[in-house]
């Protein structure tokens, strides 16, 4: 298990967080501008003109119906997505953990896809959100049991691909199976994501559930910066490493799984952002979960954005975009790994 | 819609094409020679067929109206479900396939019927099992919908039948027809649909909406691929008159989650919303007609509602 040793180095030095406390302000600084460059290129981008002389009320329609809700959902769930795959990646002291690539997106999407088919979406509102909820929760749940919280790379992304896998078939099963001619668009909905045509109901649905679980995970700050020290030097620190265990499952469950019964399951953000961001935060968990979150927003926010520039007419997934961003990177982390191994 | 009909298509013709791989090989080659000979001479003598397969939606509803039910073997599944068939009631009462070539051929039929652009591999393979295949060229307006009843009357033997269709159909259409005359106001229509499908120039859509006086305002559009229109260019300038073939929650899909936008419902307050069924329009049939009456209708409550206000 020498692979797994290296691996988690770059999370297991508490000490190096005080070298860069200076630091902090920067990134924190500059990943909120990002942010809000993000979110004004998200309101000015569309395939409408909006701003040029016309009609007031069509403009303003435009901006608060329809790309407003949009901007508010790209930068809720790509921050709750960044902040859970940098938890995960604190809470399992792995770089390879990360929402969509373990399955609990997969997961969160499923029970989505179940909330809808079976009408009961329809007949209370916040069935949706909760079953993604549901759906995430079982998944990670799923998962910590398959590979354990000290479970090497190996066995973690394994897990991640059975449990994957499993709730990806389980989905496209559930979408051949309703009553509905367009499942294979569907399908692609809940595998890539996407924020194409959604409202303000939407942000109300998804919005509370993913501020909730945000607070959770961000609660769990402290005990992941003990658990760099060790299992046995955080219990001695007072952490409760079960109790730490169901609010990293609640947190991720709730944040992601509302995220996803929105917009579908959206990989890569939670992966590439605390990577990013960890070489300039120091290696403290708890100092990566803020700009996580902001770097997250960014990133998911700017590449709808970007969408819509290059896709005006929407049919391009938002997933698509953010694994061509993120695969590469992917790629570079497991080039860096196997040096690390010869090296 | 026709993007619907394709993937059904492409599905069937898939499953059709393993389907006749595998009754090929089964099957020894004189049995296929056989009925390649049989078939060679009912082409040859052409007698009026007994047993007619259909294979597509858009054949289905014009071969119900063209032979007594007794000739039909099969028509095609689409043709039993209500919200995309004309005849949905009338087709229970037949056996329905799947377009495989094994069902098919199973049903003994002396002629199959299918569109034109529906599941090539089927056809190839129909045909090289002996079957006669009569493709019907699918209509996108009504002379084109007139041809098409020609050409399958002719196949079926029942040139007849096929010129008093057509007769009732142009009487219906002239009735509903508004002229195209200077001063007569020709409001804006729209078509838009699940996944955002707009209907451009080249389909029926836009012919019932010529032929009830009205401009199809996706003509001016500049449209996706596939025919795709965003919902902020119909919010920036919305037609007069939106044309929707589904009610929102007609299906529980995200790929409705288009028509049940806030935004759509505020723009078009104060103008038109018609629900056209989809039936009378996915393909053109008898019925089309229908489409044309109804936007017709609208039209002069609008131009009606545009005069009272001014």
């Amino acid at each position: 298990m020498s692979d797994r040793a290296d691996l988690a180095k770059p999370t297991g030095r508490p000490d190096a967080g005080s070298r860069s406390t200076r630091l902090v302000a920067h990134p924190l600084a500059w990943l909120s501008a990002a942010l809000a460059v993000a979110v004004l290129a998200g309101l000015a981008i569309g395939p409408s003109a909006v701003g040029l002389p016309g009609d007031a009320a069509a403009a303003r329609l435009i901006l608060v119906e329809i790309r407003l809700p949009r901007v508010i959902l790209a930068v809720l769930i790509g921050g709750a997505l960044g902040l859970s795959g940098a938890v995960l990646q604190g809470y399992l002291r792995n770089p390879l953990a990360e929402p969509a690539l373990l399955g609990i997106s997969g997961g969160a999407a499923l029970g989505a896809v179940i909330a809808i088919h079976t009408g009961a979406a329809a007949a209370v509102a916040l069935a949706l959100p909760l079953g993604g909820l549901a759906g995430a929760g079982i998944a990670a749940a799923a998962l910590l049991m398959l590979a354990g919280r000290d479970a090497g790379p190996l066995t973690l992304i394994l897990s991640g691909v059975a449990v994957a896998s499993l709730t990806g078939a389980l989905t496209a099963l559930a979408l051949n199976l309703a009553p509905n001619p367009f499942a294979s668009v569907e399908i692609m909905h809940w595998l890539m994501g996407s924020l194409d045509d959604r409202s303000l109901a939407h942000v109300w649905l998804a919005a509370p559930l993913i501020l909730a679980g945000g607070a959770l995970l961000w609660s769990t700050g402290r005990a992941l910066d003990a658990l760099t020290l060790g299992e046995d030097a955080a219990a001695n620190l007072g952490i409760d490493l079960s109790h730490l265990g169901l609010r990293v499952v609640g947190g991720v469950a709730l944040a992601v799984g509302a995220a996803t019964a929105v917009a579908g399951g959206i990989g890569f953000v939670g992966l590439v952002v605390p990577h990013l961001l960890r070489p300039l935060v120091g290696h403290q968990p708890r100092r990566l979960l803020v700009p996580s979150a902001l770097g997250g927003a960014a990133l998911l926010t700017l590449a709808d954005a970007g969408l819509r520039l290059f896709s005006p007419y929407g049919g391009l997934k938002l997933g698509v975009v953010t694994a061509l961003v993120g695969a590469p990177f992917f790629l570079w982390l497991v080039i860096k790994s196997r040096r690390e191994i010869a090296g | 819609m026709a993007t619907i009909a394709d993937a059904v298509g492409r599905l069937a013709s898939r499953a059709g094409l393993l389907a006749g791989v595998v009754m090929a090989t089964l099957t020894a080659g004189p049995t296929v020679r056989a009925a390649e000979t049989a078939a060679e001479t009912a082409a040859a003598v052409s007698p009026a067929p007994r047993r007619i397969v259909s294979l597509n939606l858009c054949t289905d509803q014009l071969l119900a109206d063209l032979v007594p039910p007794e000739r039909i073997a099969a028509l095609s599944r689409l043709a039993a479900d209500a919200r995309l068939s004309t005849i949905a009631v009338r087709a229970r009462a037949f056996p329905l396939t799947g377009g495989a070539a094994e069902d098919v051929l199973a049903l003994d039929p002396d002629l199959i019927v299918t569109a034109d652009h529906a599941a090539p591999q089927t056809v190839a393979l129909l045909r090289r099992l002996g079957g006669r295949v009569a493709t019907i060229p699918m209509a996108q307006d009504f002379p084109a919908l007139r041809a098409s009843i020609r050409t399958l009357a002719a196949a079926v033997g029942e040139p007849g039948r096929g010129e008093a269709l057509i007769a009732g159909i142009d009487e219906r259409l002239a009735a509903a027809t508004v002229a195209r005359t200077a001063g007569a106001p020709r409001p804006t229509a729209l078509a838009w649909q699940i996944n955002r499908l707009a209907a451009g120039g080249a389909s029926l859509i836009d012919a019932a909406m010529t032929a009830a006086g009205l401009d199809n305002a996706a003509r001016a559009l500049p449209l996706g691929p596939g025919g795709t229109l965003p919902l902020e260019r119909i919010v920036a300038d919305p037609p007069d008159v939106l044309v929707l073939a589904n009610a929102p929650d007609d299906y529980r899909t995200t790929a409705a989650d288009n028509l049940r936008h806030p935004a759509l419902g505020i723009a078009m307050r104060g103008r038109a919303t018609v629900r056209l069924p989809m039936p009378l329009w996915l393909c053109a049939s008898p019925r089309s007609v229908e489409a044309v009456e109804i936007l017709a209708a609208v039209r002069a409550r609008v131009v009606a509602a545009g005069a009272a206000s001014q």
